[in-house]
């Protein structure tokens, strides 16, 4: 087991990878810009380095910067978290070259996974069902003219190197197409630095279900079930659950056992989520994120597992703590992302938190960094929260939720507990009924 | 009857205010008198809260580390504090064994070395970003620092 993990991120990751270290004995540092000094989790790791000013490309994305900070430590692991490098296969090559481990699978793999072509090609080879679509990159307009009339409009124009929701451009008909492809490949140069682009069948009334997995390197792999997340905003996502009310246990065990036989064949390692859209019964794979993500708490409630410290035991070299047959689901879970934000235009919202009272009682479990006297910096993302409740059934975690909410004060920011007050009282959220568009539709009513 | 009581009590309300004041003065957070039946006690009220421990900054050796902590709080505001923008290892000389770039009471020049900071493998010298004299040096030859450490003052 590892001495001494640096946490390479910042906010309510860093702290949830402080506990988990914690509860496994392992040291602490934590490591953070200037603008982060005050961030609870670095108040309770058992080192800080100041690695930069706020910009991330000085800071949280520093290689040369977190690699001294693990020299002058003496760490030998790194979690990456979510977001910033934790997909970034140079970081985790790097580390592996200074004899540093690096929490998450091998940069193999999170290379293949990062081209969501390559992913794609390597999905439809382990046997996982796609979404129809050019077969690899899109290199003229007349390519992706015929591909679409191929297929049939609406189509989707995907950056290559995009994911996370990010550099996707919908055409509707040919007359749109031109234009699309043209837009997706200038964004996505300026976005990812990359302008290859690839074509997909867009999906109307699709559900985001994903998958969590998890292997242990060797070739022995798991599913935990699924997680819907079709709220987003923006291609974010807002309220995930688990399990998915669109399923049923026959599905989920098909599919579960379809990505679990395909990491074993992968000899995946570490934790990873494999997400779809699921139209009519239809399961097609978008994209494998190779990293722990936000929603994975809703996850850990279900089943039990703490995710985070099983990601650092499978690093260090231990098998994973259970076998398919020892996985259990027990009752339901959702969470709701709160950013500081204004719940009705979502203009980001930072500043000093003078009021705070989180949630509590059986079920309720808030991860945030937050505190009272806490001034949320302006210079990252806007999450300062994850509300997760669980449930026996999904009655009573709606119910728990809406109690939940009532009792969750933070004054001195606008925040988006106000959107979630309303949607938990919406039939069609308390009934499971939504899509991926569903929010859009609901925010963009007068 | 009443005019008695009215009596007592302002000279209570007397006494409690000086008391009160007298806390403030001296910054205890406790006073209790008693005299010819009455007692009094007059508290500031304290809150107790959980105090998240402070991080242990990095330093070098326990005795070093004391004196380095000191130092930071003051020095890092100091106008003439010259901060550490990477993290590294410093390095008082160029060499071991050699003498030091800079010591107490050097004059330099701006741009002149006054530490090297390495980082994996590579060397990196510091320069002075103005011309002065080094009043303190802040740091120990083989000392981890962090970006925005205070390294030395140079007025």
């Amino acid at each position: 087991m590892f001495d001494k993990v640096l946490i390479a991120n910042r906010g309510e990751i860093a702290l949830r990878i402080q506990r988990a270290c914690k509860e496994l004995g392992i040291a602490t540092v934590a490591v953070h810009s200037t603008a982060d000094a005050d961030a609870m989790h670095v108040r309770l790791a058992d080192e800080s380095v100041c690695i930069g000013p706020p910009q991330g490309s000085e800071s949280y994305l520093n290689i040369p910067r977190l690699l001294a900070a693990c020299e002058i430590t003496g760490a030998d692991a790194v979690h990456p978290g979510y977001g910033f490098l934790s997909e970034n296969a140079r970081f985790a090559e790097i580390l592996e070259e200074h004899g540093i481990t690096f929490i998450g699978p091998t940069s193999e793999h999170i290379r293949i996974m990062g081209d969501k072509i390559a992913a794609k090609e390597t999905a439809k080879k382990l046997g996982i069902p796609v979404v129809p679509g050019s077969d690899g990159a899109v290199t003229s307009e007349a390519d992706a003219r015929r591909i679409a009339k191929a297929m049939g409009y609406p189509v989707l124009i995907k950056a290559a190197a995009g994911g996370g929701g990010r550099g996707m451009k919908v055409a509707r008909s040919e007359e749109e197409i031109g234009q699309a492809l043209q837009t997706a490949r200038s964004e996505a140069r300026a976005a990812f630095g990359d302008d290859s682009v690839y074509i997909e069948k867009y999906l109307t009334k699709p559900r985001h279900i994903e998958i969590q997995v998890f292997g242990d390197g060797k070739g022995n792999a798991i599913h935990l079930g699924e997680r819907d997340c079709s709220l987003q905003r923006r291609h974010q996502k807002v309220f995930e659950e688990a399990p998915s009310p669109a399923l049923n246990d026959t599905q989920r065990k098909r599919m579960g056992e379809i990505v679990a036989k395909a990491m074993q064949k992968l000899k995946y390692r570490g934790a990873g989520t494999i997400e779809f859209l699921y139209e009519d019964g239809e399961f097609y794979f978008i994209e494998m994120n190779t990293r722990i993500q936000v929603e994975h708490p809703v996850t850990e409630m279900i089943t039990g597992l703490d995710l985070v410290l099983e990601q650092i035991r499978v690093a260090s070299g231990a098998p994973l703590s259970l076998t398919q047959s020892e996985v259990t689901f027990s009752g339901h879970a959702i969470e709701c992302r709160i950013n500081a934000e204004n719940p009705r235009n979502f203009r980001p919202s930072p500043g000093k938190i003078t009021y705070w009272h989180p949630p509590g009682g059986l079920g309720v479990r808030v991860d945030s960094g937050a505190y009272q006297g806490y001034t949320i910096p302006p210079y990252y993302d806007s999450l300062i929260g994850k509300l997760i409740v669980h449930g026996k059934t999904r009655n009573e975690c709606m119910m728990r939720l809406r109690r939940a909410l009532s009792e969750f004060v933070i004054d001195g920011v606008e925040t988006t507990i106000p959107l979630f007050v309303e949607l938990v009282r919406h039939p069609d959220i308390a009934n499971g009924m939504y899509d991926i568009h569903w929010l859009e539709r609901y925010l963009g009513k007068p | 009857m009443a005019k008695e009581s009215k009596d007592r009590t302002g000279g209570e309300h007397e006494l409690i205010r000086e008391l009160a004041e007298l806390l403030n003065d001296t910054g205890l957070s406790e006073i209790e008198i008693e005299r010819a039946g009455l007692k009094i006690r007059v508290a500031r009220h304290l809150t107790v809260a959980a105090v998240a421990p402070a991080p242990v900054a990095l330093s070098a050796a326990a005795a070093a580390g004391a004196i380095a902590a000191a130092r930071p709080v003051e020095a890092a505001s100091h106008p003439g504090a010259v901060k550490s923008p990477m993290v590294g290892t410093a390095y008082r000389a160029p060499e071991p064994g050699a003498a030091p770039f800079v010591e107490v009471g050097t004059r330099v020049s701006e741009g002149q070395t006054i530490l090297i900071i390495e980082a994996m493998k590579t060397m990196n010298h510091i320069p002075a970003p103005r011309a002065g004299t080094v009043t303190q040096v802040l740091v120990e030859t083989g000392q981890p620092v962090e970006f925005g450490e205070p390294l030395v003052i140079i007025e």
